[in-house]
This record gives structure tokens, sequence and C-alpha cells, in this order.
């Protein structure tokens, strides 16, 4: 192991500077192809609205439109659910929603010619809240539900026709009444979190050409070449081998580059102009491209009064936007995290994902569980104070343990959430006095089932050639393969190469997601290599990890392994302002076992900052469905000066399994911190944490105290 | 009025391109110089993806017009040759992710240092301020900083006099 | 594409200057660092068919002290082009006018103040921009000088809304002068989100010939200042707590708040009354280290 860590100066003389830090990298918005065009889309200013007549007769001769006569015959896409065509043909369901395209010759062209398409619409009625959109007579964005063959869909999907509702998924373990019938106390509460934005620093690009004998090929940001390839091969009825995806490292993607984004549209634009089209992003159009589930979660938590949980029920409803996306996929994701890693007899989760008429929302590191984690876990401070138990000693009491059964039925094994949780108190100094102080713990799984598989070439002059599928966002995945490949070849790190990853020869994977690349590869790794050992040439190896649970009882496997994780925070107030200064946060979390240490450090320190802005600041902001901050100077991303001390431990295991570590930590940050406000009295129901929040709530403890008893 | 000529220094190099007036100086290096290390998320001066040095001082190309670069010295990441002590001290710390801040943040550094030799933990984080990292790589960051500035502590005592201009 | 491409007018001289911008008025936007400008082409918010350039004019970029107001009292007369980070790095201004040096360099990030000009900042008049609060405060004025002549104009007069000054087409803004005499100077600036926003709210608390001044930025279309208000401090040695208190509640009340991204006008006017308050006390306490005089300040 050793000979492939890389030691600290390892690689400055001896071999070519990283090529991030001589800027020579190129990203998907750097590739180029000689006579392309530049594209630029046409989008709706209504939230919903009926799509009349698009006119393109001002557009220069030069310039070629995408319309949606050009799209109506191809096929319906959408990673779960079967929603979206490539372009709003009948109607446009949220302000951003693409009713036409056009390609010229230059950005600037094409921007001005974008401008130059008249569209005429007729406005219909639109919803924006969750909840609101399950009320009957709420206006119904989606007439049909198909489920999608897209191997995204890989759980059973539920789908509400009729009722905005594209997925309803269900845990029913125990028997609910009886439970809240047993308990000493209830507490009940609903928490609301906000939409939030990925920000990659590289926006969405892609680019797309047509070869002479009709094959599509696409180079573009994505994480999921695969279901990528899925989709469009629908979309043009082609076999999925008549479609290849190449996918170049990408400067950031935290979810926001999954499944189909506008490599249809460049795809059409690409096949008319007769040239390749290219996309590269507008910022503002990041935020009406793919954004964070708003969520509102109704929690009810029953319990002994020596702290024993004996109910929970949780209603989730995960606001999807215009397109189901993978939301189905997420609100399943929030419901089973809902109930927390604690033992529990009976629980009772409802989990919606309900179209709106907002930007669609779908995969952002946290899956879900961000929204789950801060309603679940404030929820249990609640109960402590209700009870007058040390926050800590009520969860140690509750949490799984090895061989515990969770509320989907199934046995835990290499639990940890008892180490996380004292390793986080012990740090923040927690029984020297636990004002100002808070934490969290967290459950997460790993997305289940799914199938990874890698190829391992020898070359002629000695080094190898890793052939996979997993792509690079800055996650080091592509380091941490070689590694481990060049651990299990005994060879340099630098004699294993690993090539942009091209679905024309690499093995298929599911998707570089839910943080189990670098687990699933691994173990796909070991056989492949051992398969090349023995013929000398070629090795292929395949990783399938099974399970899935009922959707309407939530019962089975879950997880083949689960993230685990606790955060602690320390906090001050100026109650004058109610303006929050985190002053300490640490989080620990099971790392199984480190192959690259310093990427590994880089994910879980990325991963609390991110939380850090969710706690603190990062909201979108909509007026009637308008995004009114899609922009970096009104939506505001943590910056260097931002940060409080932070610390955390990696808690590994001899002889472990790897576990992803790219998004354990950020869910547990901010209801830690909503916790250690909580100590202090001030209870902040809502994500962010803004001065003015925690102003408002600080005088609502005001006034209670004050209140006659 | 057409497309104008600008004059200037590029890495070293003199060099003389074709712009529009209103055309911000990120554009012109990606499309008429080929360079790649300047880059735009937000086109508003905030993040710092777009930094380049403007006579040794950092700036944001995505909001300087370019001809507003006419006879001045611009240096990008590229003119640093890869060995610079700050990049190799980001090697050396691993401070980066996907790498899109990267040089951006390099060049922050590198005029940092050139002004305050040895920067305490807090003149780091400030100079950094406008230089975003989504990947949340700052507490790396601020390490390398501080390892570059001990790398070039040597390399000044290693080339004593007045001649020990940092090297880049 | 027809699209317009503008004339790029760079003088070398302000005489030059002023000639282009008389005869383009309106059609030629000025540039200093360009830093706003840039925001509003790349938004498509301006398509200008002139840019005239003050770059090239070195006559426009200086720090100089001079003894030239009535009072006998030193006056900064600072070029319109100077940077942000020239005037916050210079010893000049470090020394007799601190509280200038400190401000400047709160706003944005280095590279903004490596481009941002002092005449920039003011003939923007951003309200939420943090310069103008402040050199309301001190009581500052501008130059503007057209081919006819020039005039002085108080900061006060000058920024007249969000983006709107009382400059005339065929002025430019050429130098801001800083009276001297300034016996305790504070600025707050108070940020709701992260560390590098810009400001909620905005304070400045000067006192100068036993006068009190306090200017609310970031908070209204343009900076805020009640003289009816700041003169119950009138003839009093020092500003005790009450008395903070009272000037900052009554300039909550005085003024009617904006809500944007950054803060409701609710919670505004509550961190008005606080932030204020909090102004005068650290002005307090500089005025007692100080002994009432002008040690730290010309
Ligand atoms: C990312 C970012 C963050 C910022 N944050 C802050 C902050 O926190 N606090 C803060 O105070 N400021 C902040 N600013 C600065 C900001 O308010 C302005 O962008 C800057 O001060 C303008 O200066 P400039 O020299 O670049 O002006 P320019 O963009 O060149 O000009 C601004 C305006 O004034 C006109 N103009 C300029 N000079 C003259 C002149 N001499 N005569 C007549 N008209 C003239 C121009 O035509 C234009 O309309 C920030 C800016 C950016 C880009
Ligand atoms: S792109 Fe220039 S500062 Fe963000
Ligand atoms: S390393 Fe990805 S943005 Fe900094």
């Amino acid at each position: 192991m050793s000979r492939a860590m890389p030691e600290p100066g390892e690689n400055t003389h001896r071999t070519e500077p990283d090529p991030r830090v001589t800027g020579a990298i190129r990203y998907a918005q750097d590739v180029e192809l000689p006579d392309m065009l530049y594209a630029c889309i046409v989008r709706s200013p209504y939230a919903h609205a009926r799509v009349l007549r698009v006119d393109t007769s001002s557009l220069p001769a030069d310039v070629v439109a995408l319309t949606p006569d050009d799209v109506r015959a191809l096929g319906l896409y959408g990673c779960q659910i079967k929603d979206q065509q490539v372009l709003a043909v009948e109607r446009a369901l949220y302000i951003g929603d693409p009713v036409a395209a056009v390609a010229a010759a230059s950005p600037r062209a094409a921007r001005e010619a974008a401008e130059l398409i008249e569209v005429d619409y007729e406005e219909l009625p639109a919803v924006f809240d969750a909840v609101e959109a399950m009320q009957p007579g709420a206006p119904l964005l989606h007439e049909d539900l198909a489920i999608s063959d897209n191997d995204a869909a890989y759980f059973g999907m539920r789908p509400e026709p009729q009722r905005n509702v594209c997925h309803h998924f269900r845990i029913r373990h125990g028997d609910i009444e009886q439970g809240f019938a047993e308990a000493d106390v209830i507490v009940e509460e609903t928490y609301r979190t906000p939409s939030a934005q990925h920000v990659p620093m590289e926006p969405h690009a892609c680019l797309a050409r047509w070869t002479a004998d009709g094959r599509l090929e696409v180079w573009t940001g994505t994480q999921t070449p695969f279901n990528l390839r899925m989709d469009l091969a629908g979309i043009f009825g082609l076999p999925q081998e008549r479609i290849r995806i190449i996918a170049p490292p990408m400067g950031g993607a935290f979810g926001s580059k999954t499944f189909v984004r506008y490599e249809a549209i460049v795809a059409c634009l690409a096949r008319k102009a007769g040239r390749p089209v290219k996309l590269v992003l507008r910022r503002d159009e990041e935020w009406l491209t793919l954004n964070r589930h708003p969520s509102t979660i109704h929690v009810k938590l029953g319990a002994r009064r020596d702290g024993t949980l004996v109910a929970k029920q949780v209603t989730c409803w995960a606001n999807t936007g215009a397109y189901a996306d993978c939301g189905p996929g997420v609100a399943q994701k929030m419901g089973f995290a809902s109930p927390g890693p604690y033992r529990i007899p009976h629980v009772w989760v409802d989990s919606y994902c309900v179209y709106t008429n907002l930007p669609s929302n779908g995969a952002f590191r946290g899956y879900g569980a961000t929204q789950a984690v801060w309603a679940s876990e404030r929820t249990m401070d609640l109960l402590a104070e209700r009870l007058g138990l040390d926050p800590l000693e009520l969860r140690l009491k509750n949490v799984l343990v090895d061989g515990d059964r969770y509320c989907t039925g199934e046995v835990m094994h290499d639990v940890h959430f008892a180490d996380c949780l004292k390793a986080v108190a012990g740090q923040i100094g927690w029984h020297e006095g636990r004002r100002g102080k808070g934490l969290a713990v967290l459950l997460k799984g790993m997305q289940t089932p799914s199938r990874a598989s890698i190829v391992v070439e020898a070359n002629d002059d000695g080094s190898y050639t890793v052939h996979c599928a997993t792509a690079e966002m800055g996650q080091g995945a592509w380091r941490a393969i070689r590694m481990l490949a060049a651990e299990q070849l005994g060879v340099p790190v630098e004699r294993v190469h690993f090539p942009v990853p091209d679905t024309d020869i690499v093995p298929y994977d599911t998707r570089t997601t839910s943080s189990r690349s670098t687990y699933m590869m691994g173990r796909a790794l070991v056989e492949a290599v051992r398969q090349l050992k023995e013929n000398g040439e070629l090795g292929y190896g395949e990783c399938v990890n099974e399970g899935g649970l009922d959707p309407d009882t939530g019962q089975g496997i879950a997880s083949t392994h689960w993230h685990q994780g606790a955060a602690a925070a320390e906090v001050r107030v100026d109650e004058e302002t109610g303006k929050l200064e985190v002053v300490h946060l640490h989080t620990a979390i099971y790392a199984g076992r480190v192959v690259n240490p310093p990427a590994a450090q880089l994910q879980n320190e990325g991963s609390m900052i991110m939380g850090l802005g969710s706690a603190l600041f990062e909201e979108i902001t909509f007026a009637e469905g308008q995004v009114t901050n899609a922009n970096l100077s009104d939506y505001n991303i943590p910056a260097a000066d931002d940060l409080p001390r932070i610390t955390y431990d990696l808690i590994e295991r001899p002889g472990a399994e790897i576990h992803g570590l790219g998004e354990t930590a950020l869910p547990p940050v901010p209801a830690a911190i909503g916790n250690a406000l909580f100590s202090l009295g001030i209870h902040v129901r809502d994500l962010p944490l803004t001065p003015e929040r925690v102003l408002e709530a600080s005088e609502r403890r005001r006034v209670r105290s004050a209140a006659p008893v | 009025m057409a497309a104008m000529e600008i004059h200037f220094t590029l890495n070293g190099q003199p060099v003389a391109v074709q712009a529009e007036p209103d055309e911000m100086l990120l554009e012109v290096l990606r499309r008429e110089l080929g360079l790649r290390s300047v880059r735009e998320t937000c086109g508003l001066g905030i993040c710092g993806a777009c930094t380049a040095l403007l006579n040794g001082q950092p700036i944001s190309t995505c909001i300087l017009l370019a001809p507003l670069a006419e006879g001045c010295e611009i240096t990008t990441v590229e003119g640093l040759g890869g060995h610079h002590p700050v990049q190799r001290a980001f090697e050396e710390v691993q401070a980066f992710q996907c790498g899109y801040c990267t040089p951006g943040m390099i060049l922050t550094i590198k005029a940092l240092l050139e002004e305050q030799p040895a920067p305490d933990e807090e003149t780091i984080r400030r100079a950094l301020g406008g230089n975003l990292c989504r990947c949340g790589c700052y507490l790396k960051i601020v390490q390398a900083a501080q390892r570059a500035a001990a790398l070039l502590a040597e390399e000044r005592r290693r080339q004593p006099g007045p001649g020990a201009a940092p090297v880049s | 594409m027809a699209r317009p491409i503008p004339a790029w007018l760079a003088p070398t001289s302000l005489e030059e200057a002023l000639e282009l911008r008389a005869r383009y008025g309106e059609e030629a936007t000025v540039v200093a660092g360009g830093t706003f400008v840039g925001i509003l082409i790349n938004q498509g918010l301006l398509q200008p068919a002139a840019l005239l350039t003050l770059r090239q004019i070195a006559e426009l970029a200086y720090l100089r002290v001079e003894d030239a107001s009535a009072s006998g009292k030193p006056l900064l007369r600072i070029g319109a082009m100077t940077t942000h980070r020239a005037l916050e790095r210079s010893p000049l201004v470090q020394r007799g006018w601190p509280v200038l040096a400190s401000t400047f360099a709160l706003v944005a990030s280095p590279r903004v103040r490596n481009q941002a000009t002092v005449g920039g900042v003011l003939a923007d008049a951003d309200y939420a921009s943090d310069p103008p609060a402040l050199l309301h405060a001190l009581g500052a004025s501008v130059v503007a000088r057209s081919p006819q002549g020039q005039r002085l104009i108080s900061v006060e007069e000058l920024i007249v809304g969000h983006y709107e000054t009382s400059l005339r087409p065929d002025e430019l803004l050429t130098e801001i002068q800083v009276p001297g005499g300034i016996e305790g100077a504070v600025y707050r600036k108070f940020r709701s989100r992260s560390s590098e926003d810009r400001p909620c709210v905005a304070v400045a608390a000067v006192r100068r010939e036993g006068r009190l001044r306090v200017t609310v930025g970031a908070v209204a279309e343009r900076p805020q200042y009640f003289p009816e208000i700041c003169a119950l401090a009138e003839g009093q040695a020092g500003i005790d707590a009450e008395l903070a208190r009272e000037i900052g509640e009554r300039y909550a009340a005085a003024i009617e708040p904006l809500s944007d991204a950054r803060g409701s006008a609710h919670y505004r006017r509550r961190v008005i009354a606080v932030e204020v308050r909090r102004a005068l006390e650290d002005l307090h306490q500089q005025i007692i280290a100080t002994g009432g005089g002008s040690q730290r300040h010309v």
C-alpha cells in the first residue's frame, strides 16, 4: 500500500506537474471541434403556459433554429418518469423551461439570435408549493406518468396520476397507533428547507455531432454517461451502441451534472445544422437547470419518560419542480433517512415527490438526507428538552448498534453511530458545558441496487490502462482507482493510465453518484486484476450490489452499506441582530478504509463547508416561480473568510470496506448548528439560519419565557 | 467602428490581438490566445475563476474591458511554468479537487507573497476572500499558501542578495 | 448580425476627455475602473455607442494633502482615477484619515479594489456600496468639471438616488475632497450573509469640529443622514450610552428601509437602531482614547 501512496512532494519534480496547477486540464467547456456552432436556449417567461406559436422568421439565414415542431415526434424521456420532451412542446411548465434554441457562429451571435425568436403563450394557473400542489383542484402538470425504462428507475415507483405526485414511498413498520399510545411524551414539529443551487464552478457544457454514418457523439460534463446514453437512445429511436458519450473531467458537479440536461437539445441542433454544436450555459441558467429539492417535513416522535423511543411518524413533501428527474429517488431516500439511525419499534413514513411549476430539482450532494436529517435531528433535541435529558445521552440510548434491525427490516452491520457521536461530542467539549453546542447524527444509504464494471489492460510498454466509466468531478476518483489498481498490480501509480471515459470503450457502470464509485469500482477491480494476472493481457471485473425496498412498505434492503457520521457545532449569537457565528465545527465520519488520504480529507472538508453554506445562507428565492437570486452576488456561497474552526475525524477500521465520503458530512452540519442554537433557547424550524430568522426566533423565546406559566 | 487591435505583454511575450471594445479580457484571452486557465464562473467579479495578474496585481478578467489591458503586463498561470513554488506547494498539499479555481488561487497567493512574504493565516484568508472554491478546499489552500511562503523563503536564502526577486 | 460596435475613446489628457464628454454626452459611457460597466455589459444591460475611458489620464490619479480649507484645516484631495487599493495603502491616508483606509479595505476583494476607482464608486451611486456613506459623513465633496468650468458638489448633493447622481451629461467627476480636523470617525459594515457580501446595514459616524454626523448606508436609495437627530449630541463632550441608544432609535424610526436579498425592511430597521448605537459607542471610545483631540486624525 505504502508504495502507491503519494508522499508529500512526490510529484513535484520527477513527473509532469498536475494539469490542475498548470491550467492545462481540459474540461467539457473546453472541448472544441472544427466548424462548430454555439447554442443558446430560448426560455419561457411564464411559470405555466400553453405554447401557441414560435416564430423564427426574423432570424438571419445563417442561424439554425430548433422549435417545438422539430422535436414533437421525438421520444419522451426522463430517468425515472418519462415526463419530458426535448423542448416544451405543448406547455411550458416553469419560468425558464426551454421552448426553442438556436445555433450560430459565435456565442454572442447565438445570444442575439435567441432574442429575435418570438413566442406566443397563453398563461395558465401555476402552483409552487408542494403541499398546495397535492390539494384537489391544483393545476395539474402532467397527464401521464409513465415509468421510465432507464435503469435509474431501479425501484418500484408509485406515481399517483391526476394528483401531481410522481412517487409515494412508504415505510410501514410496527403499529404506529399502538406506538404513540405507549408513549409518555410526544413532540411534533414541521420543518422547511429551501431550494439550493449546486453552483459548480464550471457551468453545464456539452458538444454534440453526428457522424457521416449517423452515429451521435456527445462530449459532456456528466456523472451518468450510461444513463444519458439510454435516454438519448430513447429520444432519437437509436440503439444505444449508435450513441457515444465522452465524459471529460468536470469543474465540479455535486449532483447537477446527471442524466439528460442539454445534450438532447444540442444533438437536435447539430443534426439540423449538419455541424457540431456546443453549449456552455450562462451562469444564471444554472438556477433554471437543476436545484435541490425544497422540502416540508412533518415529524411526530413519541418516547417513554426514560427516553426510549417508541414511535415515529414522518411525512415528507419533496418539491421536485416541473419534471421528476430523479426526484422519486430523492423522495425515497429522504423517506428512509428520516427515521434516523435509531431503534424505533413503530415507524410510519410517507414521502411524496410532488410536481410544481418550479425549475426541476434533482440530485444534490446529500440526496434527500440533508432535508431528512434537519427535521429528524432537530426533533431529537426537542424531545431531549421535553424530557430534561442530555441530547447526547438520548441519542446514545437509542442509536442502532451492530445486529439491530433498521425500520426497513434489514440487519445492520459495521455500525459506528455511537462512535461518531462520542467523537464529535468530545471534540467540542460537550461535557464541559452544553450552552451554544449542538450535535446531529446521520445515516444515509448507498444506491442499491447498482452495478459497476471495470477493464484493466496491459500495455506493451509495461504500463496499464484502466477503462472505467467513473466520472471525475474533483473527488479524485480517477486517482483513487489508479492507486487501487497500482497497489494490486504492484506497480507505481504513474504506470497506470486512466483515459477520459468513453462509452464506446468502457464497460457499463450505473453512475457516479451516491458516493459509491470508489467502493464499487474497488471491488470490481480485484476481479479484473486477478483475470489480467492470469492471462497477461486483459481483465474484466464487476461488482453488483443487490437489494431494494418494497415501495409500499419500505421493507427490504435499503443499502448494502451505510454512510454514517455525526457533526457537532459550537455557536455564538449576537442577540441584538440575530447574527450567528459558528465558532467550531467538528465531524466524525466512518470511513472504513481510506485509499487516498488527501482526497478523503478534501471530500470531507468540502462536504462540511457546503453544509455550512446550507446552514447559514444558501437559499434560492422565488417570486411567483421566478428565481430572484440567480447570480453569485445575490446567492452567496461560503468563502475562505466565512469558515469557523473546522476539524474532523475519519474513523477507520482495519480490514474494513471503503466507504464513500463524498456527502456524508454535509447533512448533519445544518442540524448540529440548529441544535446549538436551540441550546440557547432559539428554535428555528426553517433553513437557512439567517440573522433575520434567528432574531425572530429569539424574540419568540423571550415572549414565551415572559408569558405567565 | 470595427474591432480594434490591443497590445500587451502576456506571460512575458508581447502580443497583439483583435477585440471589440466592449469585450472583456477573459473572452479575448480564451478565444484569441487560447488560454484555458482563465475561466468564467460568475461573470461579476465575485469568484476569481478568471483571475489574471495585471502589472503583478490580481484582477477579474471577466469584468475588465479588453482595451484596458493596452500596454499592461498580463500574467496567467500558463506563464508560471509549472514548477513555481506556489504551484509546487499546491501539489504537495493537494490543495485542489476539480481544479477549476486553482489558477486563480495560485495567482492571488503569488501576488500576496510578493508583498507579504510571511502572512499569517488571517491575512491569507482575507486575501483569498474573493476567490471562491465550491469544492471547499480552503483549508488546504491556506496550508498551500503557507507552504509556498516557506518554499519562497528557502529560495531567497539560496540566492541571497538584492537580485533575489521572486522566480516565475 | 448588425450589432453596433461601440467606439473606444481613450483620451490622454483631461482637457481632451472633457471635450469628448461634452461632444458625446450620454452617448458615451464613462469607464473608470470599469468594474460596474463590465458587469452591465456582461448582463446585456448596457450596449453603449461609445466607451470613454479615463484610464490613460495620468493627471487623474493622485493623493495630496493641502491646507486649503477656509478653517485652515488640512484637505485630502483624491484624483478620481485613484484605485481603492492605492487609497487604502497610502501612508498619507493611513496616517491622516485612517477610517478611509480601513473602509476602502472592506470593499469587495483585492481584485475589485485593484480595479475600482474612488471616482467610480461615487459616480456609480450604488446604494449597497460602502464608501458613499463614509464620505458623506466625513463631509466630503467632489469636483465636477466640464469645458465650461468646474463646480464643487457635496457628496450629500451628489448622490440623489440608486445609481443616480447630480452630475450633468457633460461633466466628469475629477476629484474627491475630504476635509481634515476629524476628532473621531467610525465605520461599521454589517453583513447578513457571507463575509464577502455587500453591507446589509452600513453606519458611518464622524465627529468633526465638535459636530456629529451619522450616515447610514445600504438601507435606502441613498445615504441617510438626519441633522436634527445628530444635533442631540450638540455641546456634549462625549456620547453617553443613553444618547447613543436614543440616536439609534430615532434613526431607525426616521429611515424608510428597503428590502432586498440581504434583509427585509423590517429587519433592517431593527439593525439600524443597534448598529447606529454601536457606532456611537465606538466613536465615544475613540474620542475618550484620543482625549477628544485629533491625535489620530489630522
Ligand atoms: C464583485 C464586486 C463586489 C463589490 N462589492 C462592493 C462592496 O462590498 N462595497 C462597495 O462599496 N463596493 C463594492 N463593489 C464596487 C462597486 O460598487 C463598483 O463596482 C465600483 O466602485 C465602481 O468603480 P469603477 O471605478 O470600476 O467604476 P466604473 O465601472 O468605471 O464606473 C461606474 C459608473 O460611474 C461612471 N463613472 C465612473 N467614473 C466617472 C467619472 N470620473 N466621472 C463621471 N462618471 C464616472 C461610469 O460611467 C459608470 O456609470 C463591488 C464590485 C464588484 C465587482
Ligand atoms: S468569473 Fe470573473 S470573477 Fe467570477
Ligand atoms: S477545486 Fe473545485 S472549485 Fe476549487
